[in-house]
């Protein structure tokens, strides 16, 4: 199974996913994609995570790509994703300052 | 209204002070999550979903329009210009910023308001019935024992790391609008045989997992042994609560494994060595606390009733109104009015800045500058005169208040669900507007009657689904939502647990389910004046499971 | 002798008292440096007409006597009269009985068939110092101290390096109590006391001598030197023979840093432990032993005359033990997470209804947060590992909302005037 490692930004509380760079982005689709055999940079990646303090409720999230689109199995995923279904609300933003890397 | 003193608001500027440098602490990198979060939790601040949650304490649901004001300010500067109003009678912001929880604290506590104990293993805010202190059929205002309740319980050093959650409610009336049976701990006012008002106690009820209705543990405790009472049972649940699984943690269980009578047994002995202790309640310290609950100046209008038949006629939504969202009150000319908070389609309990502005304003100039919670997620206008309905209801209209569904199948208990809550498994409040807009149409409304659906997006059941007259309930199933349908459950005296009936539906189908619930019942109602769970209790599961299922 | 007989009369030992403290433990009931505290409580409330000092009116011997004339100045004082003093230490002598007015110092002189039986012509300080110190102060001493529960002596950790464990109070083999409360005093602690009260100086201080004994075993020390380097010099002897042995083996020499028990607003050294499997019920002393095994073994646990302790852990109920509560000396509330809550119930049950007055501590998962609960369900020491606690225990900043709502028990902490109930309209 693919994944992604996403969390929320501490002062914000926005869902953030980790990209190729290892910075801490907003959109699903410039996350890493970590296919099976990247597990050791998955792991690098999730405890550098952890030490840094800055990304809470870190988790792994399975996601399929399809049509070139990351798309996350569960529903939980992609409403964090797009923010509330109901009522329609925009997601939480990173504010100014609170752009994070590992 | 309970008045805060030097010591109470010594008390939450401390705890304000606290937790402001807890949280300059976590920014500044000196806590790591994982001891902050027992922090902010015990602060009320979550994570949910896509942001963090504050869950502020509105005890026993009561609130005067200056802190009404307040509300309304929070969710305009540090949220999106809106709240959501719990059925633990509390507001939730979706959307604070960590950063800014110091200033909403500050804010809250300018108003002798806070966030104290509304998470964590502790004992939580105490609830009680929203029309306490006005209703009628009461026989004690419950609000100066729940004042006193609050005051024993806030941060207690004992019952502070309980083996799970614990939560209060109490009612003065013997109609029970608080569900004091699916609490940990029920009261409801008594009468002794010497004419004495006390509390019979129930313990062990309670919703979520394992729903359980509360056991009459003592059927008679005076109110000056009340508290050594509570703290006999808290003792004794702290003690042998079960800590070795978080499902089986809640006193329900206790109560449920050990048996009623091992348990009594144990409170009993605990409370006979603290009885008559500290804890003893002196007849003045109640005077003093009832003085601050002390009935509003009433004005004799003239006034004692309104033709709700002829407003019906000039103004059906007004009559409607006259019919569904007032309450009796004790005192004559006066009544009570449900703010209805479940706009048809919209998100159950969600109140906007501004209308929280203009309730406030409608308080203070017309209900003795008080409002109240409901744990059905609406608002209270606790003391209206009947003089005054026309421009109450007129300026309700205008803050887009004026709904007149209360106690009707659209006004319904719906926890936030997959939408927002990080523990949800299905989203409840899209469900909740489908069904509303289904049953939009006033005549057919009326036409159910009394009806009353909850909706929880998870086991943990917030939405209080298995007291429902008609419970939803959200699993997730192979990753799609879907929905289990319970019939006859019921929160008041007459406490029921409802029954599941059959398989779950997919989202689309369940207003379609409901449908066929609502029109098996009115096909077989006896009278227009058979309730949905009358008609139940006499039917039986049979003609509903077949409304639902067919009878394959 | 005269002046002895009686004393040879005094009470034999009081072993109930001792087992009923816990000796050890009341090493953690004063700060390092209340050196007054300490005596006090040995004279006015351990050992009252039961306990002496004895003093060499030395360099340093100001200071403890000082402190016995704030406590007691009719304390028995004895001063071992060897007959090698310098001229000075006998001057010395009678300059701080009058200043201090002391009314009660003895000297002791050492027995003279032993004199002319072992050193004849004096000089056996050269050829034999140990036999010397034996018939001068041993044996003299050993006569008068056998009539007193305990003593009290000026020695220091900083002393010598043997000594860096000392405590306030020692127990000897034969149960009696030694008090140091001077344990904790650095040279500069002491030079500070003299300045402060300003105290005579011993006459040959300035010369050099740091630790004054008698005159031909005594000689001067370098800038720098251990104080007692002077002490028989060249030969290897440390201790005169008076500080005879103690029982009770003194944790290892420890840093500030790894002193875990916090009590009375400091970090403190810690003699008790933790019942640990393959222990025997008979021989455990200052071990905190789990209700469980105490009541497994209780007839064991109430012969033994050792002090011992009891520690409650999670579930474990304290009216197991309700009537055997006089037995211990201190007990462990064992709070295996900071989330198991029934810790405190257990505190306020052995405070509020069994009326146990003794240590009450809380090991385990101990933290900042959590210890102004404790302190309020009777806590009064901890036991900590988590070095943000620590650091908030230092800089006394808890995280404490430091107004109560509820009573607590009937024993302490009441401010008036801050319960709900007690609490009036103005």
């Amino acid at each position: 199974m693919t994944k992604i490692l996403t969390g929320n930004e501490l002062l914000s509380g926005a869902v953030v996913y980790l990209d190729a760079d290892g910075r801490w982005v907003e959109e699903l689709q410039a996350a890493r994609v970590y296919e099976k055999d990247d597990e050791a940079a998955y792991e690098a990646a999730l405890a550098a995570a952890k030490a840094s303090g800055r990304v809470i409720s870190l988790e792994d999230e399975d996601v399929e790509i399809i049509e070139g689109v990351i798309t996350p199995s569960r529903t939980r995923a992609q409403i964090r994703a797009g923010g509330p279904t109901a009522p329609k609300f925009d997601r939480q933003h990173l504010g100014e300052d609170e752009h994070v890397s590992l | 209204m309970y008045r805060y003193d030097e010591f109470d608001a010594a008390f939450v500027n401390e705890r304000v002070a606290q937790f402001s440098d807890q949280v300059r602490r976590r920014i500044a990198g000196e806590l790591t999550e994982d001891q902050f979060r027992p922090l902010r939790l015990m602060n009320g601040l979550y994570l949910q979903l896509h942001a963090y949650m504050l869950r502020v304490a509105v005890p026993y649901g009561t609130l005067s329009s200056k802190q009404m004001r307040m509300l309304g300010h929070i969710a305009r500067k540090y949220d999106r210009g809106y709240g959501h109003f719990t059925t633990r009678q509390n507001i939730q912001y979706n959307w604070p910023k960590l950063r800014d929880i110091p200033a909403i604290l500050a804010h809250l506590a300018s108003v002798e308001m806070h966030a104290i104990q509304t998470s964590g293993n502790c004992i939580r805010n105490v609830t009680t019935d929203q029309f306490a202190g006005a209703a009628a059929d009461e026989i004690i205002d419950p609000r100066p024992v729940a004042e006193i309740i609050r005051q024993w319980s806030s941060i207690h050093p004992e019952f502070t790391f309980l083996p799970r959650k614990f939560k209060i409610a109490i009612t003065g009336a013997p109609n029970d609008r608080a569900a004091v049976k699916f609490h940990d701990i029920g009261l409801m006012a008594q009468t002794n045989g010497a004419g004495d008002v006390g509390w019979a106690v129930y313990v062990g009820g309670g919703l979520g997992r394992t729903p359980m209705v509360g056991k009459l543990i003592n059927g008679f405790v005076p109110h000056e042994h009340l508290l050594a009472y509570l703290e006999s049972i808290l003792r004794v649940y702290n003690r042998y609560g079960r800590r070795d699984n978080k499902y089986k943690a809640r006193i329900k269980i206790l109560v449920h494994e050990e048996g009623l009578e091992n348990i009594k047994g144990q409170v009993e002995d605990e409370f006979s060595h603290i009885r008559g202790g500290v804890l003893t309640l002196p007849d003045a310290e109640l005077d003093r606390i009832n003085s601050y609950f002390a009935q509003p100046a009433y004005v004799d209008h003239g006034v004692v009733s309104v033709d709700v038949e002829r407003e019906k006629i000039l103004d059906p939504a007004y009559g409607r109104f006259l019919e569904n969202n007032t309450f009796p009150h004790a005192r004559s000319g006066y009544t009570s009015i449900t703010v209805s908070l479940k706009p048809i389609g919209g998100a159950p309990g969600d109140a906007t800045a501004e209308q929280m502005e203009a309730v406030a304003d409608i308080a203070e100039k017309y209900s003795f500058d008080e409002l109240r919670v409901t744990h059905e997620q609406n608002l209270v206008l606790p003391h209206v005169a009947i003089a005054d309905l026309r421009a109450v209801y007129d300026a309700l209209g205008e803050a887009g208040l004026a709904d007149a569904n209360a106690g009707e199948i659209t006004d319904m208990i719906t926890c936030p669900g997959l939408d927002f809550c990080a523990l949800a498994n299905a989203r409840s409040i899209p469900i909740a507007q489908d069904i509303s807009r289904r049953f939009a149409a006033p005549e057919r409304a009326k036409e159910i009657g009394k009806l009353k659906i909850k909706i929880s997006g998870c086991i943990n059941a917030c939405g209080h689904h298995h007291v429902g007259h008609i419970g939803i309930l959200g699993v997730e199933k192979k990753g799609t939502e879907l929905y289990q349908i319970t019939v006859g459950g019921d929160g008041t005296e007459d406490a029921a647990v409802g029954k599941i009936l059959g398989p779950g539906f997919v989202a689309d189908e369940v207003p379609g389910a409901i449908e066929r619930l609502v029109d098996a019942y009115i096909a077989r109602r006896t009278t227009e004046d058979e309730t949905f769970i009358a008609a139940y209790r006499r039917l039986g599961d049979a003609p509903f499971k077949e409304a639902l299922y067919g009878n394959g | 002798m005269a002046a002895i007989s009686s004393v040879l009369s005094a009470p034999a030992p009081k072993h109930d008292k001792l087992k009923a403290l816990g000796i050890l433990a009341l090493n953690g009931m004063f700060d390092e440096m209340d050196a007054e505290a300490v005596l006090r409580q040995a004279v006015d409330e351990l050992l009252p007409g039961d306990i002496a000092m004895v003093s060499s009116f030395g360099a340093d011997s100001a200071v403890l006597l000082h402190l016995v004339s704030l406590v007691d100045k009719n304390l028995p004082v004895y001063f071992l009269e060897t007959g090698k003093h310098f001229v000075e230490t006998l001057d010395y002598v009678e300059t701080l009985k009058q200043r201090l007015g002391l009314t009660n110092v003895i000297a002791l002189y050492p027995d003279s068939a032993d004199l002319a039986r072992f050193d004849p012509d004096g000089t056996l300080w050269e050829t034999d110092p140990d036999s010397c110190c034996h018939i001068r102060k041993t044996e003299p001493l050993e006569d008068v101290l056998s009539g007193y529960g305990g003593w009290v002596t000026g020695r220091k950790r900083f002393q010598t390096a043997e000594r860096g464990v000392l405590p306030h109070f020692e127990l000897t083999s034969d149960d009696r109590i030694k008090v140091n409360p001077l344990a904790y005093f650095t040279n500069e602690d002491v030079e500070a006391y003299k300045a402060r009260h300003d105290l005579p100086e011993h006459p040959l201080y300035g010369e050099g001598y740091k630790s004054i004994g008698c005159a031909p075993c005594t000689s001067a020390v370098a800038e720098g030197e251990d104080p007692r380097a002077g002490r028989w010099r060249g030969r290897d002897k440390r201790e005169c023979g008076i500080h005879f042995d103690f029982n009770g083996s003194i944790a290892k020499p420890v840093s500030q840093s790894s002193l875990h028990l916090f009590k009375d607003g400091a970090f403190k050294a810690d003699p008790w432990k933790a019942w640990a499997e393959g222990d025997e019920p008979a021989d455990v002393r200052y071990t905190h032993v789990p209700v469980s095994v105490f009541v497994e073994h209780r007839a064991a646990f109430l012969a033994s005359p050792h002090p011992i302790g009891l520690q409650v852990n999670p579930g474990e109920k304290v009216e197991d033990i309700e009537g055997d509560l006089a037995r211990f000396s201190s007990v462990a509330i064992n709070f295996r997470a900071f989330t198991d809550g029934r810790g405190y119930s257990s505190a306020r049950l052995l405070r509020e209804r069994f009326g146990y007055e003794g240590e009450l501590r809380a090991v385990g998962d101990v933290l900042t947060d959590q210890i102004p609960f404790m302190r309020r369900c009777g806590i009064d020491a901890f036991v900590v590992t988590n070095k943000a606690t620590r650091e908030a225990l230092e800089k006394d900043a808890l995280a404490e909302v430091p107004l109560y709502y509820q009573p607590i028990g009937e024993r302490h902490e009441v401010p008036a005037g801050t319960r709900p109930f007690l609490r009036r309209p103005e």
